[in-house]
């Protein structure tokens, strides 16, 4: 197949584009003047695919955290760890896990060519034994115990886990110390020949380098391998109620003040490409407006001593899930959602100003340009977007469209109380009500 | 290596360092104020940048002055308060996109330029002081801040260790100071505190982006109102060699897991001849994933998720941090004492060199990719009085030997164990 070249004067990137016979795609954006290669070998699958299968088999439930377990055992090679072979080639290398994908990654300035074989080859090179899966648990058991420790983990993490009472988001990525015990190498090949083909995979590759001497090397690493012919993927999720499954959820650990997270659970999702992709940029600029720093909201919940810098917004959609997070450390997370709840209301009522609306589309913009400065953040954002079926460089272009007529209406839509769902992480004494 | 280089010059009492390169989409900005770290002015100068951010002569309101940064399409702007040698740092930084990339009628640079030289020399005042409303509720802000320290327990483990090291040192003091202090912080103190700081701190602007140095300099002029004079200098800090009887700290508190965290002396400085071998030295025990202490902590034994070393060149200090289960106590400081043991004895394969000269290079190499990167490279180097560039320092780094990093290690020392572990009955 032909090379593609996609050009987006708009923010002056040229981006190339490459199926190969295996089925991979391959995506190179070169930067001129740029010393490092940073490139990411991504697959579609991550935490929340724990019951699947491919058309015409039966499908099956694997035990939780085995996406970050099967990451972890992929740096394991007959030779030994691959992270060797990277800091010899001087390659920084890496990987990590979310909800639906995996990436695996390094950095470099020299022997490039060597690093994409590398990167590649491991990738595509299991090796799991009865000695080393077993190894690996008290590794990811200290993982896990680290992040229990860490009460802005548990309070981002347990509102996922008061929102939703079925689909596995609200499952930790890096599963229990139980059921990391249950994994064995029978299952990671199972999981590792299902998503690790390669039509289910992405390379990406930024930096210094010149596209044609990529592909060609692509091209002749999968030539050199053979891959049996997969059918679809099939994810299974059992279908999840409209409702938040508890609105309030509540953890004793040592704090200095109480961790509130909240949040509201849209019950309209599905979409996916570009209408997600738009939908994502007027609700981002919707909650900029509302809860923004320079939002008066935010200034005089910060005034009365509610919120700290802490205190931040963020909205998550995919094709089967939707909502917003918000909070911080609070002194009183009722008296704060009681603030904010009164702030929104009124809000409803009088909509959302022309000048906050242009303020906040400006902000977006800028923090999208700044944002194409750093070879890693493109990659793992054109990553994401083209698992969903959209595209990263078409984001300058959502913003610039979105007009206040949407913005109102995505606030009007969103902010249904009803679906509000509260994380509190507190200490014991303090624990209220 | 990039031909790029820092054009300098001075401005009133500022160092000035003008990056112009067209290879980023924005400018970064950065000042770097330093002033000798002191148990009695620690806390007020951690409040300046807190108060300063809040509101200038021009725009006293913050919301409106925060409202200009989102007319600046969103530009970045944040502060950091940091302890490094001997001094006390606040940094201000600002990241802005370049104008090319869409239409607006005034510089971005300009206007960036103006937003930081108001917020650091011309703060909105009332009745010849800062404003009391924004010195009581950043009051506030900071004591949450300095209580909140106790909420990530890696980095409270981390911190607690070089407290119990630099006994007596004031680099035992939190850059963020004592929340002891606060409360005898008034407006008119704090204002006192900052003429001092405007008179005596030193102060380097960087700019790095598509500009020159002579249309930075004639905005700074323009923007940034400090007195004129000396722009006063950093003396390095000494590095003391000696360790000492070792000091062992076990503290308790409700964690499912054990923080470990080793503090050593390294007698070595910034700026020595011997600073690439610590380099090299630190590689092999413990800066990546093919070092001493990640093989044979976590892979080898399954003792910890993360355990790593860290160097700190300004005070001539290492650590070594581990998450590890609470029993394994004993058994993690003894495999740590062990790889200690075996640099020392130049049990080091050529592999493990090659490896982490290859990682220390491609570090070097990758800041040229970065603004900020190579504005932080530079100043440590202005900070300490090395005279060594990233071009040197890849050379140095080249030509260490074994027995380069064994006389390193010889000279090694630990100084504190600290243990942070769960409230049960060991």
């Amino acid at each position: 197949m032909a090379v593609e070249t996609l050009s987006y004067p708009g923010v002056q990137e040229t981006l190339y584009r490459e199926v190969m016979p295996s089925g991979l795609e391959v995506f190179v954006l070169p930067k001129e003047g740029f010393q490092k290669t940073y490139a990411t070998f991504s697959t579609k699958y991550g935490s929340v695919d724990n019951r699947f299968g491919v058309e015409g088999h039966p499908l099956v439930r694997v035990p939780d955290g085995i996406a970050h377990f099967l990451e972890h055992k992929m740096f394991e090679e007959p030779t030994g760890d691959i992270f060797a072979t990277f800091s010899k080639q001087g390659a920084s290398a890496n990987a990590y896990t979310s909800f639906d994908r995996t990436v695996y990654l390094f950095s470099a300035t020299e022997q490039i060519p060597a690093n994409l074989e590398t990167l590649i080859d491991f990738v595509q090179h299991p090796y799991f034994t009865d000695e080393n899966v077993n190894k690996e648990k008290g590794i990811i058991e200290q993982e896990i115990q680290m992040y229990q420790d860490n009460p802005d983990w548990r309070v981002y993490f347990g509102l996922f886990d008061a929102m939703y009472h079925s689909h596995p988001i609200h499952i930790d990525i890096a599963g229990t110390v139980e059921s990391i015990y249950q994994i064995d190498k029978e299952t990671l090949y199972r999981c590792y020949e299902t998503f690790y083909h390669p039509t289910n995979m992405i390379l990406f590759v930024v930096g210094g380098v010149d596209a044609k001497e990529v592909f060609e090397l692509v091209r002749n690493n999968q030539a050199r391998k053979s891959f049996p012919s997969q059918g679809r993927i099939i994810r299974s999720f059992d279908p999840e109620p409209s409702s938040v499954k508890e609105s309030r959820w509540v953890l004793n650990l040592p704090v200095s003040l109480p961790k509130c997270m909240f949040g509201l659970k849209e019950t309209k999702v599905g979409f996916a490409g570009e209408a997600l992709q738009k939908r994502e940029a007027i609700t981002r600029i919707m909650l900029d407006i509302v809860f923004g720093a320079s939002s008066p909201l935010y200034q005089s919940l910060y005034d009365e001593g509610l919120i700290s810098d802490s205190f931040s917004h963020e909205y998550n959609a995919s094709p089967e899930y939707a909502f917003s997070v918000i909070g911080g450390e609070t002194k009183d997370p009722d008296a704060l959602l009681g603030k904010v709840r009164e702030a929104v209301d009124k809000l409803l009522v009088s909509g959302i100003s022309e000048e906050a609306f242009e303020r906040s589309r400006r902000k977006k913009i800028g923090g999208y340009l700044r944002m194409l400065n750093s070879p890693e953040a493109i990659a793992g954002e054109f990553t994401r977007y083209r698992f969903r079926g959209g595209d990263l460089f078409s984001q300058l272009q959502h913003y610039e469209q979105v007009t206040l007529g949407e913005v109102n209406e995505r606030l009007r839509e969103h902010f249904d109380w009803n679906q509000l769902a509260v994380s509190i992480v507190e200490s014991k004494a303090e624990q209220s009500s | 290596m990039s031909s790029t280089k820092f054009e300098r010059g001075q401005v009133n009492r500022i160092r000035l360092h003008v990056l112009p390169t067209k290879r980023f989409k924005t400018f970064a900005i950065s000042l770097y104020a330093g002033i000798p770290l002191e148990e009695k002015q620690v806390t007020a100068t951690a409040l300046l940048p807190f108060v300063l951010r809040r509101g200038t002569s021009r725009t006293p309101e913050t919301i409106a002055l925060r409202e200009r940064l989102d007319n600046l399409y969103g530009a970045g702007f944040g502060f950091d308060v940091f302890k490094r040698g001997n001094n006390q740092f606040i940094q201000f930084r600002m990241d802005v996109i370049n104008d090319a990339f869409v239409k607006t009628d005034e510089s971005l640079l300009a206007a960036s330029l103006r937003y930081m030289g108001e917020v650091v020399t011309e703060p909105a005042l009332e009745n010849g002081h800062f404003l009391t409303k924004y010195v009581q509720a950043e009051s506030e802000t900071l004591r949450k801040r300095l209580e909140s320290i106790i909420n990530d327990k890696i980095r409270y483990a981390a911190e607690r260790c070089v407290e119990v090291m630099c006994e007596g040192d004031p680099y035992r003091l939190h850059a963020l100071g004592n929340r002891a202090d606060l409360p005898g912080i008034t407006a008119e103190s704090l204002y006192e505190r900052y003429h001092q700081w405007m008179n005596e701190a030193v102060f380097d602007l960087y700019v790095a982006g598509d500009t020159t140095f002579e249309e930075v300099r004639s905005l700074v002029e323009e923007s940034f109102k400090l007195p004129s004079g000396d722009t006063g200098a950093y003396k390095a800090a000494s590095v003391r060699a000696e360790a000492g009887e070792l000091k062992t700290v076990v503290e308790k508190m409700e964690v499912k897991q054990g923080k470990l965290n080793l503090g050593l002396r390294t007698g070595i400085a910034y700026a020595d001849d011997d600073y690439p071998a610590l380099l090299v030295y630190n590689g092999v025990l413990g800066a990546y994933p093919h070092s001493k202490l990640f093989l044979n902590v976590r892979e080898k034994a399954s003792l910890a998720y993360y355990a790593s070393s860290r160097l700190d060149g300004h005070k001539g200090m290492m650590t070594i941090q581990s998450g590890i289960e609470i029993d394994k106590y004993e058994k993690a400081v003894a495999i740590i004492r062990e790889q200690l043991a075996d640099i020392e004895a130049g049990q080091i394969s050529e592999l493990e060199i090659d490896q982490t000269k290859a990682m220390l290079l491609n570090h070097v190499r990758e800041m040229q990719d970065s603004a900020y990167e190579m504005i932080g490279y530079d100043f440590n180097a202005v900070f300490s009085g090395s005279t060594r560039s990233g071009e040197a320092l890849i050379e140095q780094v080249k030509g260490v030997t074994i027995d380069d990093i064994v006389r390193v290690a010889k000279g090694i020392q630990l100084d504190t164990i600290y243990f942070l572990r769960d409230r049960k009955e060991a």
